[in-house]
C-alpha cells in the first residue's frame, strides 16, 4: 500500500513537473549568489504595465466628443508618454463573473510609459515624415479632437489606428528588433550577472522575459487550445475557470490574461489551419528552459545560436500573425467596400457602412503600418504595402489623404474611385500570400474559388471520350 | 516511394468509388442492367440474347481489351508525377478573377434578388455548356490536326470496346484532357464568383454535378461496349447514344470524323459532324479494317505517336520551307 503511495506521488510530482514546465513561469532562481527572498526568477511586470496602458489608451481614444478637448488629449498622453503615479486601468476590467485583480497600472508596474519604448524610425505609410513615436502622438492629438474617435471627413478611426500601430511600433518592435535580435549577443545582459543589482534573474533571463511579456500571452497559454485563449482575452464568464491559474477567483493582469498579438495569433489559429500561438509560446519556454537550465553561467556560443533559432521562430510567427491580420481586415475593407458601392447605387443608407468601411480600414493601416516596425526592411513589399492602402481610405468623393500640412492638417487630393480601390484590397491579400505565405487567411476575398474548385475536383485526368 | 505506391493504390480505387468518376461501379452496374434490358428487348426471338455481347472472353479478355487493362494502370501511375506539374485549376481561376476585377474596374453584383438556387443553376447549367463545348472541340481537333491526330490514334486502335476503353488515351492526350478541363472550370469559378459572389454553387448528386450523375447513371458506360443502344432519331439530334459515339470508333471511312460529341449532339449538328444511329447496327472497331501486326503491343501505343509527330512535324517544315522558297 505505502509503496502505492509512493509511485502515485512520485508519478504525480513528475506530470506536475512536465505541467509547470508548460507555463512560462516558475523557472528557478539562477543567479549566482543571489541572497534575496525570490523563488522564481520570471518578470514581465514592465510588459503587463504596457499591455494595460496600451488597452486603456485603446479606449480613450474612442472618448472624444468633436472638440478640440485639451483635458482628454491629456489623460490620453499621460497613458501614453507620463509615467505619473495612480494611473487607473481604464481596460480591462472586471467584467461580470471575470474579476480582475488590478485596478491601477502602478500594481503592475511603476513609472512605465509607451512613447519610450516606440519605434524611432520613419513610417512611410504615414503622412508627415515621422518616426513611429512621432506618429502616435500625433494621432493621439487628433483622436481627441475626434468624435468618439472618428473623423468622417478623412475615415480615420483613431482608436483603432492608435491600438493597432502601437502593438507594432512598441511590442513587436522591441520584442524582435530589440529583446530578440541585439540583446542575445553574448556582451549584452549576460547570463553570469544579475540584470541589475539584488535582482533575482540575470541578464539574459529577464531580456527573454520581457520579449514574452510583450508577445501578450497568458502564462498557461500552452495547456490551453487557441479558442480558450482567445475566451480569456475576450473576458468571457466561462474563460475565468481556465485564467484563473492561481483560483483566487480573479485573473491577474500581470500572467493570467491574453491581449495584443497573443490574442490575434489564438483568434486565427481557432480556424483550425495554423498554430501560430502555441508556437510561439513553445519557443519562448524552450528558450527560457534553455537559459534557465544555463544555471547563471554566461551562455555558450552554441547555446546563444540556439536561443536565437528559437528567437527566429518567435519573429518569423510574429510576423506571420500580423500579416494575417493585415490579409483579414484587407478582406473586410474589400467587402464593406462592395457593400458601400451597392448602397450608393441604389440610394441606400451609407453612413452606417461608410462608418464601418472606416472602422476596418483603421484596423487595416494599423497592421500593415506594425507590419514595417520588425527587425527586417521589407523594402518592396512595403513600397507596394504602403501604396496600395494609401494614407487615408479613399472617401465618396474619390479622394485620399496625401499629406499633412505645415499646420498638421491633412491636404486631400483625387485618387482612384471606390471600386477601383476594391481591386487594391484584393491585391493587398495576394501580396500578403506571395511575400508571407498567409495560411489562416480569415475573410479571403477570394475563398468562394476555392470552396467551388474542391467541389468540381481535380482537373487531371486521362479519360478519353 | 510507399506514399507513392499508397497514392496510386488509392487513385485506382477512387476510380471504381468516387460517383463523380465515369466507371463509378454503381454507373457500371446501372449500365449492365440497361444493357441486359436492351438485348432482351432488341434481339430477335430466335437468337440467344444474353452474354455474347455481354460477357464474351473474346471482348473482354482480347489482346486490345488488355491493353486498355495496362494502359489504364501505367497511365494512373505515370500521372501521379505528371499531374503536379499541371497548372491547377484554382491558379487559373485565380488569375482571371483578378483579371476580370483589372479589366472591368470594379466588381458589379449580378442577379440581386435572385434566390439562391437560380444561381446554383445558372452555374451548373453554365459549367456543363461550356464543358460539353470544349469537349467536343478538342476532340474536333483531336482528328482533324495531323500533330494530335498521332497521339489519338491510341484510343481509336481498340479492336474492342469496354468501359475500361475510356482510359485508352496516350499521356500526351491526358495532358490535353487536363488542361481543357482547367481551362472549363477555372473560366466558369471565376466568372460566377466574380459576378455572383459566395451563392455560385454547383447542383450535385452524391457529389457529382447533377448532369454528368445524369449522363452517368443513364448508360454511359454503354458508349464504350459492343451494346449498340441508339435513342430515337430526334432525341439523337439533342443527345449522343452509345450507338452513335460506336459509329465513331467505327472502321467505315463514311464514319471517320463523325460524332465528336459527348453529351450533346448540337455541337456535331451545327459543325455537320452528326451521324444518327441505325438500327441493327454492326461495325467494326479500330482504325481501319486491316489488323496490323503488333498494333496492341504497349511499346508500339506509347512510342509510334511520337516517331509520327516527328514525321509531321518535318513534313510541315518541310512545306514552309518550299513555300518560301517558291515565293
Amino acid at each position: 500500500m505505502k509503496v502505492k503511495v509512493l509511485v502515485s506521488a512520485v508519478v504525480m510530482a513528475t506530470a506536475s513537473n512536465v505541467f509547470a514546465a508548460q507555463n512560462y513561469a516558475d523557472f528557478p532562481v539562477t543567479v549566482k549568489g543571489y541572497e534575496g527572498k525570490a523563488e522564481h526568477s520570471v518578470a514581465y511586470t514592465g510588459q503587463a504595465a504596457r499591455q494595460v496602458l496600451h488597452t486603456s489608451l485603446k479606449k480613450l481614444a474612442g472618448k472624444g466628443n468633436g472638440q478640440a478637448n485639451p483635458e482628454l488629449k491629456a489623460q490620453m498622453l499621460s497613458y501614453y508618454e507620463g509615467k505619473d503615479a495612480g494611473r487607473e486601468i481604464i481596460s480591462p476590467t472586471s467584467k461580470g463573473a471575470f474579476v480582475v485583480t488590478e485596478t491601477q497600472v502602478d500594481e503592475l508596474s511603476k513609472e512605465k510609459n509607451l512613447s519610450g519604448k516606440a519605434y524611432k524610425g520613419a513610417v512611410p505609410g504615414w503622412p508627415g515624415n515621422m518616426t513611429g513615436q512621432e506618429v502616435l502622438s500625433f494621432m493621439i492629438d487628433k483622436a481627441s479632437a475626434a468624435n468618439k474617435g472618428y473623423d468622417p471627413l478623412t475615415g480615420y478611426d483613431y482608436a483603432q489606428l492608435i491600438s493597432k500601430f502601437a502593438m507594432g511600433a512598441v511590442f513587436y518592435n522591441q520584442a524582435v528588433d530589440n529583446y530578440l535580435d541585439e540583446k542575445l549577443e553574448a556582451d549584452t545582459k549576460p547570463n553570469n550577472k544579475a540584470y541589475g543589482e539584488g535582482k533575482p534573474y540575470t541578464g539574459k533571463e529577464h531580456v527573454w522575459d520581457e520579449a514574452f511579456g510583450y508577445f501578450g500571452a497568458q502564462a498557461n497559454a500552452l495547456n490551453l487550445t487557441a479558442e480558450q485563449v482567445y475566451k480569456v482575452a475576450k473576458q468571457k464568464e466561462e474563460a475565468l475557470a481556465y485564467a484563473d491559474v492561481n483560483k483566487d477567483g480573479k485573473v491577474s493582469l500581470y500572467n493570467e490574461m491574453t491581449y495584443a498579438h497573443a490574442y490575434y495569433a489564438a483568434g486565427f489559429d481557432k480556424g483550425g489551419k495554423t498554430d501560430y500561438l502555441h508556437t510561439i509560446v513553445q519557443a519562448f519556454v524552450d528558450g527560457r528552459q534553455l537559459i534557465a537550465d544555463a544555471n547563471g553561467e554566461a551562455l555558450t556560443d552554441e547555446q546563444r545560436n540556439k536561443l536565437k533559432g528559437y528567437a527566429k521562430t518567435i519573429a518569423d510567427n510574429w510576423e506571420m500573425v500580423i500579416a494575417e491580420a493585415v490579409f483579414k481586415y484587407a478582406g473586410s475593407t474589400y467587402k464593406d467596400l462592395q457593400k458601400l458601392n451597392e448602397a450608393i447605387e441604389s440610394n441606400g443608407d451609407a453612413a452606417k457602412l461608410f462608418r464601418k468601411y472606416a472602422k476596418h480600414w483603421g484596423e487595416l493601416k494599423g497592421f500593415a503600418l506594425a507590419l514595417q516596425t520588425g527587425k527586417d526592411n521589407l523594402g518592396e513589399t512595403a513600397v507596394k504595402l504602403n501604396r496600395l492602402v494609401g494614407f487615408s481610405p479613399v472617401l465618396l468623393g474619390n479622394t485620399q489623404v496625401t499629406g499633412i500640412d505645415a499646420k498638421g492638417n491633412y491636404v486631400q487630393s483625387s485618387s482612384i474611385n471606390m471600386k477601383e480601390y476594391m481591386l487594391h484590397m484584393l491585391k493587398v491579400q495576394k501580396l500578403m500570400v506571395d511575400q508571407f505565405g498567409v495560411k489562416a487567411r480569415a475573410n479571403d476575398v477570394m475563398a468562394d474559388l476555392g470552396d467551388l474548385a474542391d467541389k468540381l475536383g481535380s482537373g487531371s485526368s486521362v479519360e478519353n471520350d | 516511394m510507399f506514399e507513392t505506391f499508397a497514392q496510386f493504390y488509392q487513385d485506382l480505387i477512387v476510380a471504381f468509388t468516387d460517383p463523380k468518376k465515369r466507371v463509378y461501379w454503381g454507373y457500371l452496374a446501372v449500365s449492365l442492367g440497361i444493357a441486359l434490358l436492351w438485348l432482351k428487348c432488341k434481339t430477335p426471338k430466335d437468337e440467344a440474347w444474353f452474354g455474347s455481347k455481354l460477357f464474351s472472353r473474346r471482348i473482354w479478355w482480347s489482346e486490345s481489351a488488355r491493353a486498355d487493362y495496362l494502359i489504364f494502370f501505367i497511365n494512373r501511375f505515370s500521372f501521379l508525377f505528371i499531374a503536379p506539374l499541371l497548372l491547377a485549376q484554382l491558379t487559373v481561376a485565380t488569375w482571371l478573377f483578378e483579371a476580370l476585377h483589372q479589366w472591368i474596374g470594379h466588381r458589379p453584383v449580378l442577379g440581386q434578388g435572385w434566390p439562391d438556387w437560380t444561381v446554383m443553376a445558372c452555374f451548373t447549367l453554365f459549367y456543363f455548356l461550356l464543358d460539353d463545348f470544349f469537349r467536343f472541340y478538342l476532340h474536333k481537333l483531336l482528328h482533324e490536326m495531323p500533330c494530335l491526330w498521332v497521339f489519338h490514334k491510341v484510343h481509336h486502335s481498340a479492336r474492342v470496346l469496354t468501359p475500361i476503353t475510356v482510359f485508352r488515351a496516350h499521356p500526351v492526350e491526358g495532358i490535353l484532357f487536363s488542361l481543357r478541363t482547367t481551362l472549363v472550370q477555372a473560366i466558369s469559378i471565376a466568372l460566377f464568383v466574380f459576378f455572383f459572389g459566395s451563392r455560385a454553387d454547383l447542383a450535385t448528386v452524391f457529389g457529382a454535378s447533377i448532369f454528368a450523375f445524369l449522363f452517368n447513371i443513364t448508360g454511359s458506360n454503354l458508349r464504350h461496349s459492343h451494346i449498340a443502344l441508339g435513342y430515337w432519331n430526334w432525341l439523337e439530334r439533342w443527345l449522343i447514344s452509345p450507338a452513335q459515339h460506336q459509329i465513331h470508333h467505327s472502321t467505315n471511312p463514311v464514319h471517320f470524323d463523325k460524332n465528336y460529341g459527348v453529351v450533346l449532339s448540337v455541337w456535331d449538328r451545327i459543325n455537320g459532324t452528326l451521324v444518327l444511329s441505325e438500327r441493327n447496327q454492326d461495325l467494326q472497331f479500330g482504325l481501319s479494317k486491316q489488323v496490323e501486326i503488333g498494333e496492341q503491343k504497349l511499346l508500339n501505343l506509347y512510342l509510334q505517336p511520337f516517331l509520327e509527330f516527328q514525321e509531321v512535324l518535318l513534313s510541315r517544315i518541310t512545306k514552309s520551307v518550299k513555300a518560301l522558297t517558291n515565293r
